[in-house]
């Protein structure tokens, strides 16, 4: 059970770092960045790139990977948001200047989540990669909890870049022009905020965070193609829990969702070998992020720190 | 050349019947359904399971006709989609679009995990082609190539007949102005109600026709990219809320993915595990292309209602 509790921890952390570029994404830009898990998977790939041509700096202490994985994770997510940033400027930005509906551009989201999937398996191919093979004792804590080191850094660093984005967003003045123009884009053009601006540091931070999730994904599990479409589920239903717009409903929904996709699952797998049942409860993990979807939305349809607006 | 293009009108004909089906959800109610592919899979397992002969590894199967196996397709995709609208349809926009491709990806998890019913990852084999016992395969690919024109036919009278029907002017008012609609008095949600389970019926159909035409069926049939996203393609290309223009769109797009399949050939033999990757690729690059540069589709959308006042 604690064991399942902390699994769902790890997990939450990585869902939330995808669910607050698309809270953001969702509450400036105001559509559902479909291509969101590609990005991710992106990111991790570009991650694998730069390993591959770096020379070997070591590891850290206790960890499968060193210095050279944080040098190659800034790159990878500079230019996955560099990549996003194009998209941008050639598809995004065009709609929206011509007043295209919120669902056109998911739709054209849609449309980039297929053009990144078939250049990853174009390029590295549709086979499972790691980042690292050596494998790693896991530490035992009491009440049958084992945590792997890499673990401890996967929720550090997603903590840490939480923090960095909160810190941004509450004392930066580009943070401050990003919250108005949430609240009320018109309102913030016409006391002089650049809100194209404003959408360029929206993409940065939305898209470096879940290329950042996905390498962390990546040293956590493994790499394949199809990940990011198969994270986006719980990236989503994490906004819809914890309500458009917010950074904390982000934090939380990834957390509710990472924890219950491990715990239900788990317990119920530990129920029905005990009934002799055959069943594989892990596949399952999407259809729990659904019904924690729809639970929400016939209670509190707005998420739990939605405004309901 | 000739069964290369008969296997070609079929296979399209059966995307046309998709892309009706999305396009009285999307084209003419403007719900946005990511979850094709939910529907499309139950209407396929459900014909085979109810067609198949009795088999030792999944549920049945019953050995009924074709005719049998179709209409039980386009009824249990209904019965779901009637028992999923109650909370997805309480959801707007996005979230709708969200909740379909969450529960699409759902029942597929569910076709691929639960073998009794579905035998899982083998997927249902020896699907019967009607007719196909008695007058033998070379004629029965020319009578399921009639049935195939025939349904798309019907399903296009149908959804023709829907949408110019008072009916259907309330879908179009539901998708221009939701409040308006039901401030004049229209029960909002029961329209919709009726657009979502009518599509998913007609999907059923599609899937039903893909099971018996292919006659094996596994859940990689039904990736996001051949069930859902192709379809969307096809209803932008020819242009939303026109039934021709989505029928027509499902010819190219279904055109164009055959004939790439074709350039695969003269590709050097180190490319070609790759080629399928190339399409993908262009298909996402064509629906991006077509919402930035002709978002109306090829044809655009038709008046659906009288010119009264034009």
């Amino acid at each position: 059970m604690a064991d399942l509790f902390v699994n769902g921890i790890i997990l939450g952390s990585i869902i939330t770092l995808g669910a607050i570029g698309v809270t953001l994404i969702a509450d400036i830009l105001n559509f559902f960045n479909f291509a969101h898990g590609d990005m991710f998977s992106f990111g991790a790939y570009m991650t694998l790139f730069f390993l591959g041509i770096f020379p070997n700096w070591g590891t850290f202490p206790g960890l499968t990977f060193g210095p050279a994985m944080i040098v190659a994770a800034l790159l990878a997510m500079g230019i996955t948001a560099a990549f996003a940033l194009f998209f941008d400027r050639i598809l995004f930005k065009p709609l929206r200047e011509r007043g295209a509906s919120s669902l056109f551009l998911a739709l054209s989201a849609l449309g980039v989540a297929f053009i990144f999937r078939s250049i990853i398996r174009l390029v590295w191919g549709p086979q499972v990669q790691y980042y690292s093979r050596a494998l790693q004792m896991a530490k035992r804590f009491p009440m049958g909890i084992t945590i792997k080191p890499d673990e401890f850094f996967i929720v550090g660093a997603a903590f840490f870049l939480v923090l960095v984005v909160y810190l941004f967003l509450k004392r930066t003045k580009m943070g401050k022009a990003m919250r108005a123009a949430s609240d009320n884009e018109t309102l913030a053009r016409v006391t002089g905020i650049d809100t194209e601006k404003v959408v360029i540091w929206t993409w940065i931070i939305a898209v470096s965070l879940t290329a950042a999730a996905g390498i962390l994904y990546g040293i956590e599990v493994q790499l394949r193609p199809i990940m990011g479409w198969n994270i986006l589920i719980p990236i989503f239903v994490a906004v819809i829990v914890g309500g458009v717009g917010n950074l904390w409903g982000a934090l939380v929904g990834g957390m509710i969702i990472g924890v219950a996709q491990e715990l239900l699952t788990g317990v119920l797998q530990n129920m029905f070998n005990a009934m002799n049942v055959d069943v594989l409860m892990s596949a399952y993990k999407p259809a729990v992020a659904f019904v924690l979807m729809i639970i929400v939305l016939l209670v509190r349809p707005e998420g739990i720190f939605g405004t309901g607006e | 050349m000739l069964s290369y293009l008969i296997s070609y009108v079929i296979m399209a004909s059966t995307y046309g019947v998709a892309a009706l089906a999305l396009n009285i959800q999307w084209g003419f109610t403007g719900l946005m359904n990511f979850g094709i592919g939910a529907f499309y899979i139950i209407g396929a397992y459900t014909s085979a399971i109810l067609t198949t002969p009795q088999s030792a590894e999944y549920v049945g199967g019953f050995g009924l006709p074709f005719i049998v196996g179709l209409i039980g397709a386009a009824a249990v995709s209904a019965f779901v989609a009637y028992l999923l609208a109650f909370p997805a349809l309480r959801l707007k926009g996005g979230f709708f679009a969200i909740s379909m491709l969450v529960i699409s990806e759902t029942i597929r998890i569910i076709v691929k995990n639960e073998g009794w019913l579905t035998n899982g990852v083998w997927g249902i084999r020896g699907i019967p082609k009607p007719v196909r016992a008695i007058v033998g395969s070379d004629i029965s690919e020319y009578i399921y190539l009639a049935i195939a024109l025939v349904l798309l036919g019907g399903v296009y009278w149908l959804v023709e007949r829907g949408v110019r029907s008072p009916w259907g002017r309330v879908l179009s008012a539901i998708k221009e102005d939701s409040d308006t609609a039901a401030m004049s008095g229209k029960d909002v949600w029961h329209y919709k109600m009726q657009s979502m389970v009518f599509g998913a019926a007609v999907m059923g159909v599609a899937g039903s026709l893909y099971a018996h035409y292919t006659g094996f069926i596994s859940p990689e049939s039904f990736t996001p990219l051949m069930a859902t996203f192709i379809v969307w393609l096809m209803i932008l290309l020819g242009g939303t809320g026109n039934n021709k223009g989505v029928v027509l769109g499902a010819f190219v797009v279904w055109g164009v993915w055959i004939g790439s399949e074709f350039l695969i050939d003269f590709l050097p033999s180190a490319m070609v595990t790759k080629a399928g990757f190339v399409r993908m690729l262009l298909m996402g690059i064509l629906l991006d292309a077509i919402l930035l540069l002709r978002p109306q589709g090829l044809f655009g959308k038709e008046k659906e209602i009288s010119t009264i006042g034009d």
